[in-house]
């Protein structure tokens, strides 16, 4: 217990320094460049807290959209991984599909979805789906070809049902991939979420980022992209929590 | 059941390409009997054990499990057997509770009920206080000891153990050994004993079978409790059944038995 709160306060200790010299570097470079270029650490500051009070709205809608599409994208990409690792007829066309969606550049999906969907919701929660579907999918897929031969045969001893064999054992050998592939995707998932926004939506903090460009406002966009950090980092924070709970049986390996 | 026999093996023939695994095997256990399978590795002890169970189709020949064809009727043996492996096969997100509870639950057996027995069952086993550890809070003897009481809490009629003590130390397999010999008595369990260790068979079973490649039955042994509370004759089986094994080395070595 000692030496993982020891870890931890490295950690902290760690993310400090790289903190404090980001800021340090930007103050040292705001000196010496035009505002337009390199705001000064402090006005970026009262930025984000100009943001936090009026644009409130933009944050909440932007992680609406998000947990929407991670939620369904982690919903329907567990039921074509189970599927893909289960049906052996339809394995390889969904596999097909999968290989095909992954090969297909996010900018493709961005321009496709403005032609297809009136509705700039569609269009991002569409955007978003196709995106982070896939990784969920193909980590499910893998899970279950992970699962251990002689559990398998252990569960089968009993005589069970397709639904017993899913609840007892293959849900539970799966979770540990679902946490990974949504820590995994969080980032990303922000990342593209913002981006759709900003080709797509009227709302939302890409959309916010973009009037910022266009009006010159280099310390909101800034602002904007350390909102947008701490919003990961909180994301992370909450599903490692969440992970936690539900993987407690897990023991902590550490190698040396 | 055929003949009064609960198990009722008839000129059962398996083959996988151009390997005989199990080449005319008859042999017939009785209800509250306790068979062992012995033989050396390759032998087809495996193989018969999953003819048993259903798990893989005879080539040839008639196999009843309480008076059903074990693999055509798979789902008619639905709580009617129960195995304990070699391993353990603990499922590792669920605790030593919840994985004793497992085969009632699948049978259908409510939460409390499935709760109650695999209690029982892990107080049978001595586990009790243990009941929340997960599998890797738990020593390799425990894990067997949940493995057992989870393969026993579904009262099956028959039930297999394939080499469950072969992986566990001298004196953890003993007292293992000791504890399910005294649980199949109280209960009247029909148990087939497959294991490559000839103390295995002659600490628990009424019979020992000795199977050679292809699972041909080369010698029969009837142990019984008063050839067991004689140490002398306990050596005299264990030399018979280590010679028709072909395990020359067995049988000059010096076993001592302990009477239990």
């Amino acid at each position: 217990m000692r030496k993982a709160t020891t870890e931890g306060q490295r950690d902290v200790l760690a993310t400090t320094i790289v903190v404090l010299a980001m800021l340090a570097a930007m103050q040292i470079a705001s000196a010496y460049v035009p505002d337009y270029i390199m705001p000064a650490p402090m006005s970026v500051l009262l930025a984000t807290k100009d943001l936090l009070l009026s644009d409130k709205m933009h944050i909440l809608v932007t992680l609406a959209r998000l947990t929407g599409a991670v939620a369904f994208s982690m919903f329907v990409g567990i039921v074509i991984g189970g599927a893909m690792g289960t049906i052996g007829l339809i394995r390889p066309v969904l596999r097909a599909i999968i290989v095909i969606d992954t090969g297909i550049p996010a900018l493709s999906w961005m321009l496709v979805a403005v032609f297809w969907f009136r509705d700039p919701e569609m269009r991002i929660f569409f955007i978003l789906s196709v995106i982070l579907l896939p990784f969920y999918a193909l980590n499910v897929y893998e899970g279950i070809r992970a699962l251990p031969r002689d559990l398998v045969e252990m569960v089968e001893s009993f005589r069970p049902s397709r639904w017993q064999v899913l609840y007892y054992l293959v849900i539970p050998h799966i979770l540990p991939y679902i946490f990974l592939t949504t820590k995994s995707v969080i980032g990303y998932a922000i990342r593209m979420a913002v981006f759709a926004e900003l080709i797509a939506s009227a709302i939302g903090i890409g959309s916010r980022m973009n009037l910022a460009q266009s009006t010159f406002r280099i310390d909101q966009v800034f602002a904007w992209t350390f909102l947008l950090v701490i919003l990961n980092i909180a994301l992370q924070a909450a599903v490692s929590a969440v992970e936690k709970v539900a993987l407690k049986w897990r023991p902590e390996v550490k190698v040396r | 059941m055929t003949n009064g026999k609960l198990i009722d093996v008839r000129h059962a023939r398996k083959r996988f390409n151009d390997f005989i695994a199990v080449d005319d095997l008859s042999f017939g256990v009785d209800g509250g009997e306790i068979v062992a399978l012995l033989g050396r590795t390759g032998a087809g002890k495996s193989t018969v054990l999953n003819l048993l169970m259903g798990t893989i189709k005879a080539d040839s020949g008639k196999i009843t499990v309480a008076g059903h064809d074990p693999y055509s009727e798979f789902g008619a043996l639905r709580g009617r057997i129960a195995v304990s492996f070699q391993t353990d096969r603990l499922l590792p997100w669920r605790s030593a509770i919840e994985n004793a509870e497992l085969g009632l639950l699948i049978l259908g057996a409510g939460k409390t009920e499935a709760r109650t027995r695999a209690q029982q069952w892990l107080e049978r086993v001595k586990l009790a206080g243990a009941e929340n550890k997960y599998v890797h809070e738990l020593s390799g003897g425990m894990r067997q000891r949940v493995s057992l009481a989870r393969a026993l809490a579904v009262d099956p009629a028959i039930l297999f153990l394939d080499e469950s003590f072969s992986q566990l130390d001298h004196v953890t397999s003993r007292a293992l050994r000791a504890d399910f010999h005294r649980i199949a008595r109280e209960f009247g369990k029909t148990c087939v004993l497959v294991t490559h260790r000839i103390d295995d068979a002659l600490e628990l079973a009424d019979r020992a079978l000795i199977l050679t490649q292809g699972a041909r039955i080369v010698h029969a042994e009837d142990i019984t409790a008063t050839a067991r509370s004689d140490p002398s004759e306990l050596k005299a089986i264990h030399d018979r059944i280590a010679a028709a094994m072909g395990d020359a080395e067995d049988v000059e070595q010096e076993t001592t038995y302990e009477v239990s």
